[in-house]
């Protein structure tokens, strides 16, 4: 699987017109032909492609996507130590926890507002309330996730001057107090975070409420109201449980598609997370960096889809005496 | 499709809706050359910047350019790159899921573990890097976009054809001595035709929403052409200045693909006998 995903996202990279040499040497119009073979050299750009490849592979074992073109001195991936003792972190190893943070704190988020929509639209099933929320959803569905960033971006930051509209942290950083420095992180999630979970909130609503029409119309529902189980206890102890499980799924297969949306947020925010890096990278033809993000993407939605398979085990214990059974 | 079914998916009250907002968002693009009151590319530096007025309905952008004319040009560019790129995806999805669906065996295997693999990659990652690579134009966006969403086609097809396989009329006309070439035009393709259908449709609103991305992030259509999504990059630089260079580009795009969502998912409700008893 992952050697597949390796061998795509190497070929892609070489139908690329033009080298990195290109790009470096019309920064520095003096460079001559031969310093320019020489940098060849240095990355194997002079080797066919097929050992290029094999040299990669090889190294990949050890997770080491070669040096960035862009910014020689930094590691794609893990900290290196100079002479002098200066610990240089890797690029993606900066970005990827940013990424990371925003995206699970924009999933809580969207759970926390789906499954009780979801419920809601189930329970009370073509009422006004579900037209609502099903409007609400077509609504979700449809929106460019950017286009909302801009209004909102403008309306919170540049019209009204609430929120900051860019970065991670404001200029004075250094100089606040830790209760001044959480309150200014804080204001600059707060959109980054929101606006994806605004736009995934309308799969998952309508997801939570399908499962849970499907469980409500299910015998042992019927049982539990006729043993004249409260509702509450019903909906919430009976019914949630059965309808959250293709949840877990969704959630998984939702990851390349979070990953992937944090490239135009993060540009449009300015967060220098995986989205940005990559989006750099593709802008600067750095190919090491590009590849390793490629990979580690790939690599996280594999576990990504892993773990809700373990979580699904672990929820439903039919799946589990199945496996065991086999 | 004949006449009774879509006067049926018709009559799904989401669908007509999607339907009619189609319809005039591309009678609105066809007719850009009668009905848009400027060149979209004319430059006016007397009129930089300017706000809403009866002159200009949606303004002018940093270049003194109609808002309003160039958003009915962009248009076609959208709607075109969301029609071709399901176009080729569904083309693909279709062949591939065909003939992993009713070959099996080993290349059925090989063409699954493809799609997983290509699954497994975030899409965007890897139409940003495919694009960025080639040069970026509407043509390579189409294609780029076509090749990278095929995979859902490729599985519901597959679905398809395996529960179909089993179905007496096509045993009978197996039996019958009909060729594998029938089999697959005449009886299998046909009746697998509603959710692929379906699911193009929902295609192109992703579609349409990843070329207005691509464009904002300046690897999609480029200038001077106009697409909704690079008047929004417009819109993003000028965000201090001129909201309405960044509130009409989007409400266009929120409307059409609502509008392909609609027809999609009516469409869906409608034509598939399983979702209708259930919903």
């Amino acid at each position: 699987m992952l050697i597949g995903i390796s061998l795509i996202s190497f070929f892609i990279m070489h139908l690329a017109p033009g080298d990195i040499t290109s790009n470096e040497a019309s920064f520095n119009p003096k460079a001559s032909e031969e310093s320019r073979q020489k940098l060849r050299e240095l990355y194997n750009l002079d080797k066919p492609v097929i050992v290029q490849y094999g040299l990669w592979l090889k190294r990949m074992t050890t997770l080491d996507f070669g040096t960035s073109f862009a910014s020689h001195q930094k590691p794609v991936f893990w900290q290196t130590t100079d002479k002098d003792g200066n610990i240089t972190k890797g690029l993606i190893q900066e970005a990827l926890p940013i990424t990371l943070l925003i995206n699970i704190l924009g999933l809580i988020i969207t759970l926390a507002l789906a499954i009780p929509l979801g419920i809601i639209a189930a329970r009370k099933y073509l009422s006004w309330q579900d037209r609502t929320i099903t409007l609400f959803n077509f609504v979700g569905f449809s929106i460019p996730g950017f286009w909302l960033s801009l209004l909102l971006m403008y309306w919170l930051g540049v019209a009204n001057n609430w929120l900051p509209i860019s970065g991670l942290h404001s200029i004075n950083y250094e100089s606040m107090d830790t209760w001044g420095k959480i309150k200014d992180s804080l204001s600059h999630l707060l959109m980054p975070v929101i606006i994806p979970s605004v736009t995934g909130l309308a799969g998952i609503t309508l997801f939570v409420k399908n499962g849970m029409l499907d469980v409500l119309n299910q015998d042992y529902i019927t049982t539990a109201r006729a043993k004249g189980l409260d509702e509450h206890k019903v909906i919430y102890t009976h019914a949630l449980r059965n309808a959250m499980l293709p949840l877990i799924t969704i959630i998984g297969l939702s990851i390349p598609g979070l990953i992937g949306g944090s490239v135009i947020a993060e540009t449009i925010f300015a967060i220098p997370g995986m989205g940005k890096l990559f989006y750099d990278a593709v802008m600067m033809r750095d190919f090491p960096v590009v590849m390793g993000i490629l990979t580690i993407g790939s690599a996280l939605t594999l576990m990504g889809n892993l773990l809700a398979d373990i979580a699904y085990a672990w929820a439903d214990p039919r799946v589990r005496r199945g496996v065991a059974r086999e | 499709m004949n006449h009774s079914l879509f006067k049926k998916a018709l009559s799904n009250p989401l669908a007509l809706a999607g339907f009619i907002i189609i319809m005039m968002v591309f009678l609105l693009a066809m007719l850009a050359p009668l009905i848009a009151p400027y060149d979209p590319d004319d430059i006016n530096v007397k009129a930089i910047l300017l706000a809403p007025s009866w002159l200009h309905w949606m303004g002018t952008d940093g270049l003194g350019r109609d808002v309003l004319s160039r958003m009915l040009y962009g248009g076609r560019i959208s709607l075109l790159v969301g029609l071709v790129a399901v176009g080729i995806s569904t083309a693909i999805g279709i062949l591939l899921g065909a003939i992993a669906g009713y070959y099996r065996g080993w290349v059925d295997t090989l063409i699954m573990r493809l799609v997983d693999v290509m699954l497994s990659i975030p899409s965007f990652f890897l139409i940003l890097a495919v694009i960025a690579f080639l040069t970026p134009s509407i043509i390579n966006v189409m294609i780029v976009i076509g090749l990278t969403s095929w995979m859902g086609v490729t599985r519901l097809v597959r679905a398809e054809f395996l529960s179909l396989s089993g179905r007496e009329f096509v045993m009978a006309s197996r039996t019958l001595g009909a060729k594998d070439a029938r089999l697959i035009f005449m009886h299998l393709l046909p009746n697998s035709l509603t959710p692929i259908i379906v699911s193009s449709v929902l295609g192109i609103a992703g579609a349409v929403l990843m070329e207005s991305g691509l464009s904002f992030l300046g690897l999609g259509v480029q200038a001077p052409q106009a697409s909704w999504g690079n008047i929004l990059t417009d819109g993003k630089d000028y965000i201090q200045f001129a909201w309405w260079l960044s509130l009409f580009p989007g409400l266009a795009i929120l409307i059409t693909v609502l509008g392909y969502n609609l027809l999609g998912e009516g469409l869906r409700d409608a034509l598939d006998p399983r979702s209708g008893s259930n919903k």
